[in-house]
């Protein structure tokens, strides 16, 4: 905790990155105590401009667009997260054991994960949705796409412990008696966090705008209020031509303030968590 | 100062230029002379094979069967350039013998293909011929069935002995949307197989012929032939485009920008408030009707369709009940923004219809009664459109009409008023329950629909399946949709669905007959659940009492006031036994910019179908003239 | 030397295996669908007329054996290696008989000319931003182009094509709308024609370059950012190197092995198509056509599709792999 509080102090892009992600969580959070319920429409009048009212307008299919968009936020922000934290273990795991084992199960680890890289992933999920139907809920497909998503960056994580493998200080704690288990997690883990913590950030772009991609084109269950989801209705409504940019503007907002919120913080915990960066910052403070 | 004003000149040149520039990109084809019209079926997969006749086609509305394709009969949904009936390939109407087993067509003399070589009975001999011998074509299966022989007594002559009575044979040879399309003899009899051949480039017996196309089908271009005075249409007069360009504009919103670009001279269908964008933005761009509804109600019934082999269903207290739940002015508003034609028979209001059908039914749907189980109602309401209309005039005022005739035109007669009282009451009756907000069925499952709908494909569609779960889900019903966006004609075809928004009502819209679609109602279609069907009676409905209707229809006269008398007992049935839901009209945004092109038919000149997919529209070129002729 | 050619024929070994399991899979996968190709025409072709339930029994029989869809997924998977070893990909299913080779050509030409341009531009802006941004980490210019590209890299690609769409063919009409060429015009190698693709090609490529940089810049800056703390670099900088030739010769170079494996794979996964960017921009490829073969339970030409990028993407993995030891000395071949 405290740590939070000094980042906070001591670091702008912390605290923006803290500040922008709050306001999405907030944003989420209020979705449990909206007055309208996610799945009514036509409860106000359609089409109605930003005003006091409404403050983010009304969409043309009568719902509040700001309350939509809480139900939509929390529902993306949940998605992501999950298929970032499932699809990040897995690509820790093998990237790291790949990388730091070599040999024979490299080899065997690798083929896996080439299988994964090489299976293209659209007409796959395309497929998973025809299969599943309407029991493909958000749940389901952050779990498909997490066992599809983590094959990329557990190569690059891989390639990063190999080049690790060579260097002097890892030949020094195989020296010194140190088990495989506490090199990879104590030697080499600092080093690939800052890949991991900038992959979660492409890994939870790469799944909502792929969620996005699939509600645009009708592959998902289009009742479940989502970004992809909202711009959907958006669309089948032609909300842009026909003059109706709070429905698409409000939640694009929504995605850049989280996704600026992450990167910021993912810049500023890289260099909290590096121990060579945080030395050189106190030097250049001194 | 002057600084300032020649930077303005500056850019303002620019930006003209440059937007000049950009207009001059569109088609290398002198626009001036160029009709350019949105083809639905968008991108072509297959854009060089031009055999329409395999099943496995490449494009339909690409401009081939609108510009290049004919046959012996056209049928138009409006009134048509001489009355809704037209003999185009044929020189008169059908003549069958006494007893429906003969049937007898003159053609017309002095028509060409597009390569010169003349028109005569072999050509429609061959087709007959080669759909006799070929199980893979589109026209196969009927003409095997009903076709004994077919022999032409002179060059212009054709008769057909028909394997058992039927009335209505010559309508496999009568365009509505499309019909067998005649084969050209001399390109297709040394062809080979009929399956494997492309028919790249066409020979044509319309007016026009190809001129290019994109291999990646996104457009078509065509050229109107020198010696169109050798075509069926040329009676009406001299297509007025030289050229007419079928391209794929892509989804909805670019269709509006590619009308305000005056790209795109004829957009097939636009979502509603598309449609209020062009009539805001686009002073050049008219529709069907001049204001609200604008569009052009094609004779087609989207309905809400029960699978009744889904035993749910099978109890038509059920199926009233959940028509009685559908507040028909809030579907219409969701899915139309109020610009729909509704209807509660199960016949389309347009064209002819509402003269034949929907006016003489109106007093006995008055007077229809429903047993609730705890008393009778009474569920038509006369008013309902024009609680709707008032409802609008609230937000776009005069663009309303408030004479009720013109009310009816536009938005339809009446429909079920919503009452879920005596919903309540007929599931009752029908054994169900209520236990804590939720309904159960008699066998004390929760009663539980999930809506077939087709997404973005069918956006309106798509919005009235919604509104509508959304009334049965307020009501205590688990009730949802789900798109099969794609997948819909295979779970359509297949029973693999509870409700479906679809159609399995259409007609030809000029002209009284049912048979056109009633045939396909029939229960002999049905399969077991689950296994595929032919695609008809889609809802698997079974009943003696239909099935005699339209065994009868099938032994009386086409033109008969039989037959319409038939159709009208139809009609009474559908409304006892509900086994459909009907809704409206599908009203289809057909929006034509005036920019370089008149003459198009609206509802104050309904000459035709504008609807630019339909193979009719071949008769909108011969009345389109340039707006600016040079 | 030796140590190599070894690891050579391992990795071809492994690149074989995962072709033929990643190949294996996509097949029983398609496989899975509901749809059925035979019924899809079906449907289409009894939509008209009355048909009786024995013509529908003959015209499915008709149809399957026409197609090769009768035996069971095993005898299909079978013919289907058979088949793929020589080279075919059989006809397509929904534009019978035309073959899936024949309606691949015709797209792919479009999506490598796109795809490939674009991310090879994207890469190039990409890395030399992030690298300036990661090093030069003061610099406040670089510091906003990093917003900057980050607040366009997550708005949904779809929303981004969008808005280039309406603002350059719309609001100020200078880009076309739609298409990868004039409406009339012949496909063939004349100035005309190439200039008008590349003049259709812009906007598409536009929009994937300015989505496609972000992620760049950001894996950039942050492999960059790692390495100005190493030790060497720390060395170079006290011992007065010049600071643009350590960005280059030091920085810049260590970095730029990961993000070649990056760029490898993307290449490799082009064969997919953008489905979104020819959807929005009406653009010719692959993309829509796989979407359209899904669609219609065309499973010859998913697969047709699919085993093409299924090899590209693993050719593109093993280049890199073979390349790896080469371009970083310090790994050593295992």
């Amino acid at each position: 905790m405290r740590v939070v509080f000094d980042l906070l102090r001591t670091n702008i892009e912390f605290a923006i990155g803290m500040f922008l992600l709050a306001i999405v969580v907030i944003v989420s959070a209020l979705s449990f105590v909206s007055p309208y319920e996610p799945d009514l429409i036509y409860v106000v009048f359609p089409d109605m401009p930003p005003s006091a009212e409404h403050i983010m307008g009304t969409t043309s299919r009568g719902q509040d667009t700001f309350w939509r968009l809480t139900f939509a936020m929390r529902n993306t922000l949940l998605f992501g997260l999950s298929v970032a934290i499932l699809s990040r273990i897995l690509s820790l795991l093998i990237g790291l054991v790949s990388g730091y084992l070599g040999g024979a199960v490299d080899r065997v680890l690798m083929s896996i994960n080439d299988t994964f890289v090489v299976i293209p992933l659209f007409p796959i999920l395309v497929l998973f949705y025809f299969v599943m139907r309407d029991s493909m809920s958000w749940v389901g497909l952050a779990i498909i796409m997490a066992c599809l998503g983590w094959a990329y960056d557990a190569r690059l994580i891989r390639s990063v412990t190999m080049s690790l493998r060579t260097r002097e200080f890892t030949q020094q704690s195989v020296f010194s008696g140190m088990t495989t288990r506490q090199i990879v997690s104590q030697e080499h883990l600092p080093y690939v966090m800052p890949i991991v913590f900038s992959t979660t950030m492409n890994n939870m772009n790469w799944s909502i705008g792929l969620e996005v991609t699939l509600s645009v084109l009708g592959f998902t269950n289009i009742n479940t209020p989502t970004i992809g989801t909202m711009i959907y209705w958006a669309n089948q409504h032609t909300a842009l031509v026909a003059g109706v940019w709070w429905w698409i503007l409000f939640p694009v907002l929504m995605v850049v303030i989280l996704f600026i919120g992450l990167f910021l913080l993912a810049v500023s915990m890289n260099e909290y968590i590096d121990p060579r960066s945080r030395l050189s910052r106190m030097k250049g403070a001194a | 100062m002057a600084i300032g004003r020649t930077l303005t000149v500056a850019v303002s040149t620019l930006a003209a230029t440059t937007v000049a520039f950009a207009q001059s990109q569109v088609t290398d084809l002198p626009r001036e002379q160029t009709l350019i019209v949105e083809n639905p079926e968008g991108t072509i997969k297959n854009a060089s094979w031009f055999n329409y006749w395999s099943v496995n086609a490449g494009g339909r509305s690409t401009g081939l069967q609108q510009l290049c394709m004919d046959t012996l009969w056209y049928v138009d949904s409006d009134e048509g350039l001489d009355g809704a009936w037209d003999n185009s390939l044929a020189a008169e109407p059908p003549q069958y013998n006494d007893d429906f087993t003969e049937m007898t067509v003159k053609l017309r003399e002095g028509l060409t293909w597009s390569d010169g070589e003349p028109f005569t009975a072999d050509d429609v001999l061959f087709t007959v011929e080669t759909h006799k011998n070929s199980n893979g074509l589109y026209w196969s299966a009927p003409i095997q069935i009903n076709v004994e022989e077919a022999t032409a007594p002179d060059p212009h002559t054709v008769v057909f002995k028909l394997k058992k009575p039927n009335s209505r044979f010559h309508i496999i040879f009568t365009v509505r949307w499309n019909a067998l399309w005649i084969m050209p003899e001399h390109v297709f009899a040394d062809a080979g197989d009929p399956l494997k051949f492309a028919f790249n480039p066409p020979v044509c017996l319309g007016p026009y012929k190809l001129m290019a196309f994109d291999p990646n089908g996104k457009w078509f271009t065509w050229e109107k032939r020198e010696d169109w005075e050798n075509t069926s249409v040329a009676r009406f007069g001299e297509p007025g485009p030289t050229y007419v360009a079928y391209t794929d504009p892509g989804p909805p919103d670019k269709r509006v920008i590619a009308q305000l670009n005056h790209e795109l001279d004829i957009i097939h269908d636009v979502a509603p408030e598309g449609m209020f964008t062009l009539a805001r933005q686009s002073p050049s761009s008219v529709a069907w009707f001049d204001g609200f509804p604008y569009a052009h109600p094609d004779p087609t019934l989207p309905s809400l369709i029960f699978n009744h082999q889904n035993k749910v269903f099978s109890d038509s207290d059920v199926r009233w009940a959940l028509a009685l739940l559908i507040d028909i002015k809030a579907v219409s508003m969701a899915s139309y923004r109020g610009a729909a034609t509704i209807s509660a028979i199960a016949i389309p209001p347009t064209g002819t219809h509402p003269s034949d059908y929907h006016k003489p039914l109106e007093s006995w749907l008055e007077e229809f009664e429903l047993d609730t189980g705890q008393g009778t109602i009474k569920p038509y309401d006369t008013e309902i459109t024009l609680a709707l209309a008032e409802q609008l005039r609230a937000s776009l005022g005069d663009a309303i009409p408030s004479d009720p005739e013109a009310i009816q035109a536009a938005f339809g007669q009446g429909w079920w008023k919503p009452n879920p009282e005596a919903a309540a009451q007929l599931l009752e009756k029908a054994g169900f329950e209520k236990r804590g907000g939720q309904w159960y069925t008699p066998d004390g499952e929760p009663f539980r629909i999930r809506i077939v709908v087709e997404g973005e494909k069918r956006p309106v569609m798509t919005r009235a399946g919604t509104m509508i779960a959304q009334a049965w889900r307020q009501f205590g019903i688990d009730a949802e949709t789900e798109v099969a966006e794609g997948t819909l004609i295979q779970r359509r075809n297949t029973g693999d669905f509870d409700a479906i928004i679809s159609w399995s009502v259409e007609t030809l819209g000029g002209h009284p007959d049912l048979a056109f679609f009633l045939d396909s109602w029939h229960s002999e279609f049905i399969a077991e659940p689950g296994a595929p069907q032919p695609p008809r009676n889609w809802q698997r409905y079974s009943s003696p009492e239909l099935d005699e209707i339209i065994e009868k229809i099938r032994g009386v006269g086409f033109d008969t006031e039989e037959a319409v008398e038939l159709g009208r007992d139809y009609a009474k049935l559908m409304v006892r036994e509900m086994p459909i839901i009907p809704l409206m009209a599908y009203n289809v945004f057909t929006v034509m910019d005036t920019t370089y092109w008149t003459g198009y038919p609206t509802a104050d000149n309904p000459y035709t179908n504008p609807v630019p997919n339909w193979a009719n529209t071949k008769y909108m070129m011969t009345q389109l003239r340039p707006t600016k002729p040079d | 030397m030796h140590g190599y050619g070894q690891y050579i024929l391992k990795r071809l070994g492994q690149f074989v295996l995962v072709v033929f399991v990643g190949i294996s899979i996509t097949f029983f996968v398609t496989h899975l669908t509901p749809i059925d190709p035979v019924e899809t025409t079906i449907s289409a072709a009894a939509a008209f007329g009355s048909t009786s339930p024995e013509a529908i029994a003959m015209l499915r029989e008709t149809l399957r054996e026409l197609y090769g869809t009768e035996g069971n997924v095993i005898q299909q998977y079978v013919t289907f290696w058979g088949r793929i070893l020589q080279g075919d990909f059989g006809p397509s299913l929904s534009a019978f008989p035309t073959p899936v080779s024949e309606l691949i050509a015709r797209a792919l030409p479009w999506t490598i000319g796109l795809l490939v341009t674009a991310t090879i531009i994207a890469w190039v802006l990409g890395n030399i931003l992030g690298g300036l941004a990661g090093y030069y980490r003061s610099n406040v210019l670089l510091k906003m182009s990093g917003v900057l590209a980050m607040g366009l890299h997550p708005i949904p690609y779809y929303i981004v094509a969008f808005v280039l769409l309406i603002l350059f063919a719309y609001v100020w009409p200078i880009f076309p709308l739609s298409g990868g060429y004039r409406m009339n015009l012949a496909p063939r190698w004349d100035a005309t024609f190439i200039l008008s693709v590349l003049y259709h090609s812009i906007l598409p490529a536009l929009s994937l370059i300015l989505v496609g940089l972000g992620s760049w810049f950001m894996g950039m800056r942050a492999l960059v950012s790692n390495i100005v703390t190493e030790d060497y670099v720390q060395y170079a900088e006290l011992g007065g190197v010049n600071r643009r030739r350590i960005l280059s010769r030091y920085v810049m170079r260590n970095a730029l092995v990961p993000q070649m494996t990056g760029l490898a794979m993307s290449l490799g996964a082009i064969f997919n198509g953008a489905i979104i960017t020819e959807e929005v921009f009406g653009y010719p490829g692959i993309g829509s056509l796989l979407v359209d073969a899904v669609h219609a339970g065309d499973y010859s030409l998913v697969l047709g599709i699919t085993t093409i990028s299924i090899v590209s993407v693993a050719a593109a993995v093993l280049i890199i792999d073979l390349a790896y030891p080469l371009l970083d000395p310090r790994v050593k071949v295992a």
